[in-house]
């Protein structure tokens, strides 16, 4: 499905990712942890298509394709969907609009028919109740005066009703309480199906309990420095990082 | 040369006017004109705005009018509306056009110069008092010469059913054409009405407008009050409009600009009593090397007043945008509260914005924001919708029109918001 070989990639003759590889397969869950500033969102925009990040070395293939050749629409198009750290506010775009365009633009790509004005609001009110979204805020412009956690939830309700093929989660958990974290994680369950993959970047070992992930990976200076199995993030929760740096302070100097 | 061809206008409409309060009036405005001139980029105000691609061409006044017209006017938004109708062109009535659907016999919807006869007493009263000539050289031209126009007058207490709109068309099929429009809205205490002021214009030739519209609000009135300049071709236009306001009116006025060779809007607010609600929005989107200038003026002369003022555009091609945005808190306007913003996009290298807020605050128990930006689409907002599945140009087109329909809303009437953002979403 995803198949990162060193990736390097910079932001204002910064260096942050320094040779990322990483693996994703059909129906596995990755999550990704590691300390604040290791360049896990910049992993994620990279991937999504962010202009203002410079790749400087590596590849990237999506289902056999050079994901990094393509636009950032025709990547969402062709299946894959980041949940943002942080939403952006667009105050005029009405979510029911912005989410018909997207869906319709994608069907366009795909070479479907544009999905009926009856069809879509039935589709839409499904996801809706899946995730529990009120009514009112999907009738109000996008994520504008949202909470922190309603803008979260509104990512995961995007999610499910793009049902895109690979979804990377980036700090989704954040800001959420113990109810919509576990409708978030519900959205994401409901929406695996064998062939359809995660990335989940968390800090937190709780929302691990509700999304068991296949494999753990610690990022780490811009490098992927520790992988693992579910096991692993339960002993980070325990250790904290200071192993782990340890680990590759040693290493560096062998 | 314009000068040459104002002059002998004056002097060919006084060898036929008839003596009276009406000429003297006119011929002080004439005097102040010609003391004063055309406006030149030496005048503070007038700064960025050259008008010697008016004053170095001839324009006429005339007063033909071709049958194309109708079609004009029957192709247009403004006349699907259930609305009472003034169209004018170039400056003159067209009564086959026209038509009033208001019942109430003591309002009065006509043109100024039949207004001048039936009405003088109120017209006496009213003409001339707000949108002062001493120093303004355009209004004194205005005045000097002014062709026809509306006449509006609501008394005490009554609502005016349906909107009035002031249709005007410049049609420059055979000759460069000069229209010197001028509007007088007297709406008294507890009314209310609604205004759509409208431009357009025909023809391969240049047209220039110079309209002085004023409007009086009597205590606790409420007006709408909406402008949309949407002239094809070569068009220059100088719009004057002034609102004196007495306590506790409200007054919410748009501008809405589309189209344009040069527009200069002159748009003042007088708050002479306390209570009182100005709001001031306005869109303009440019393109090619069109040149719109809204120079604004609030009047905050007494206590306890309320204003909000948001100008936005969207610049394309070589257009130049100024924005002037003048608030005065006179002395004892205490607790006055006056916001201020522009904001601008700019899709172009080659466009170019000029932004100037001026705040004159006298008294000292106030409170006054203004902002000013020029930019680009937010980047942020174009990659998230773009992440979405959404092309760049339909995201752009998504962003920009959720911009711009933040003015256009404030146009009290459904019909015609839809109507105008199915037109902005066409320019965009
Ligand atoms: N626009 C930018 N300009 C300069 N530095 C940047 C920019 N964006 C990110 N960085 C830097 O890149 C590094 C990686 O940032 P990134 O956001 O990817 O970290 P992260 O792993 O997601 O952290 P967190 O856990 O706090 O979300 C940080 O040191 C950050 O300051
Ligand atoms: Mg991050």
């Amino acid at each position: 499905m995803l198949e990162i070989k060193d990736l390097k990639a910079e932001i204002e003759g910064k260096k942050i990712l320094n040779g990322i590889n990483l693996v994703v397969k059909p129906g596995e869950v990755h999550a990704i942890m590691g300390p604040n500033g290791a360049g896990k969102s910049t992993l994620s925009a990279v991937l999504a298509g962010r202009a203002d990040y410079a790749v400087k070395g590596g590849e990237v293939s999506f289902n056999g394709n050079d994901l990094l050749e393509m636009s950032p629409e025709d990547r969402a198009r062709e299946g894959v969907f980041l949940a943002f750290q942080y939403p952006v506010e667009i105050p005029g775009v009405s979510t029911t609009n912005f989410l018909k365009t997207a869906i319709n633009e994608k069907r366009k790509y795909l070479g479907l028919e544009p999905m009926e004005a009856t069809a879509f609001l039935k589709f839409m009110r499904e996801k809706m109740e899946l995730m529990e979204m009120d009514k009112a805020l999907t009738s109000r412009s996008l994520n504008e005066g949202f909470s922190g956690g309603e803008k979260k939830r509104n990512e995961v309700f995007q999610m499910a009703m793009l049902e895109p093929k690979l979804t990377i989660m980036d700090e989704t958990d954040s800001g959420l309480d113990i109810d919509a974290l576990r409708l978030v994680s519900a959205g994401v369950n409901k929406l695996k199906d064998g062939e359809r993959s995660f990335v989940v970047i968390t800090h937190y070992q709780r929302l691990l309990d509700y999304i068991v992930p296949d494999f753990v990976h610690v990022l780490y200076k811009g490098r992927i420095v520790k992988s693992g199995d579910a096991s692993l993030a339960k002993e980070l929760e325990a250790k904290g990082y200071d192993w782990i740096k340890a680990e590759v302070e040693q290493e560096a100097n062998t | 040369m314009l000068l040459e061809t104002i002059k002998k206008d004056f002097i060919q409409y006084k060898s036929q006017a008839e003596s009276g309060e009406f000429l003297t009036l006119r011929e002080a405005a004439f005097a102040e004109f010609e003391k004063l001139g055309f406006p030149t980029t030496k005048h503070e105000e007038w700064k960025y705005t050259n008008l010697k691609s008016i004053t170095d061409n001839t324009f006429q006044s005339t007063c033909e009018i071709k049958s194309l017209v109708n079609e004009l006017f029957n192709a247009s938004i403004e006349s699907k509306l259930t609305a009472n109708f003034l169209v004018f062109v170039n400056g003159s009535l067209v009564n086959e056009l026209s038509k009033i659907i208001e019942k109430d016999n003591s309002i009065v919807i006509s043109s100024l110069a039949t207004a001048r006869k039936n009405n003088q007493v109120i017209f006496n009263q009213h003409f001339g008092k707000y949108a002062k000539v001493e120093g303004q050289a355009m209004n004194a031209l205005n005045t000097a010469l002014l062709s026809d126009g509306a006449f509006v007058f609501v008394p005490d207490g009554k609502t005016v059913a349906h909107p009035v709109v002031i249709f005007n068309i410049s049609d420059a099929s055979d000759i460069n054409v000069l229209a010197q429009p001028r509007n007088l809205i007297i709406v008294e205490e507890q009314c209310t009405l609604t205004i759509v002021e409208t431009y357009y214009a025909t023809g391969i030739n240049a047209s220039f407008t110079n309209v002085v519209t004023e409007t009086y609000a009597g205590k606790g009135a409420h007006v709408e009050h909406y402008k949309i300049q949407q002239q094809a071709g070569v068009c220059y236009q100088n719009n004057f409009t002034q609102f004196f306001q007495e306590a506790d009116t409200n007054i919410n006025h748009v501008t809405l600009t589309l189209d344009g060779t040069l527009v200069r809007n002159n748009l003042h607010f007088y708050m002479n009593g306390e209570n009182c609600n100005s709001l001031l929005y306005g869109l303009y989107v440019t393109d090619n090397n069109d040149f719109v200038d809204n120079h604004t003026r609030v009047d905050h002369a007494k206590p306890n007043c309320f204003s909000d003022e948001k100008y936005k555009g969207i610049l394309k091609g070589h257009s130049t945008a100024v924005f002037n945005g003048k608030i005065m808190v006179h002395l004892d306007a205490q607790k006055t509260n006056a916001y201020q913003r522009n904001q601008n996009i700019l899709l172009s290298d080659d466009a170019t914005v000029n932004t100037k807020p001026q705040l004159e605050i006298f008294a000292d128990d106030v409170k006054c924001t203004h902002g000013a930006t020029v930019g680009e689409l937010d980047e942020e907002s174009m990659f998230y919708l773009r992440s979405r599945g959404i092309p760049e140009n339909m995201a752009r087109k998504l962003l920009l029109t959720a911009y711009a329909f933040d003015i256009a809303e404030k146009i009290k009437i459904p019909e015609l918001v839809e109507l105008l953002e199915q037109k902005i979403d066409g320019k965009l």
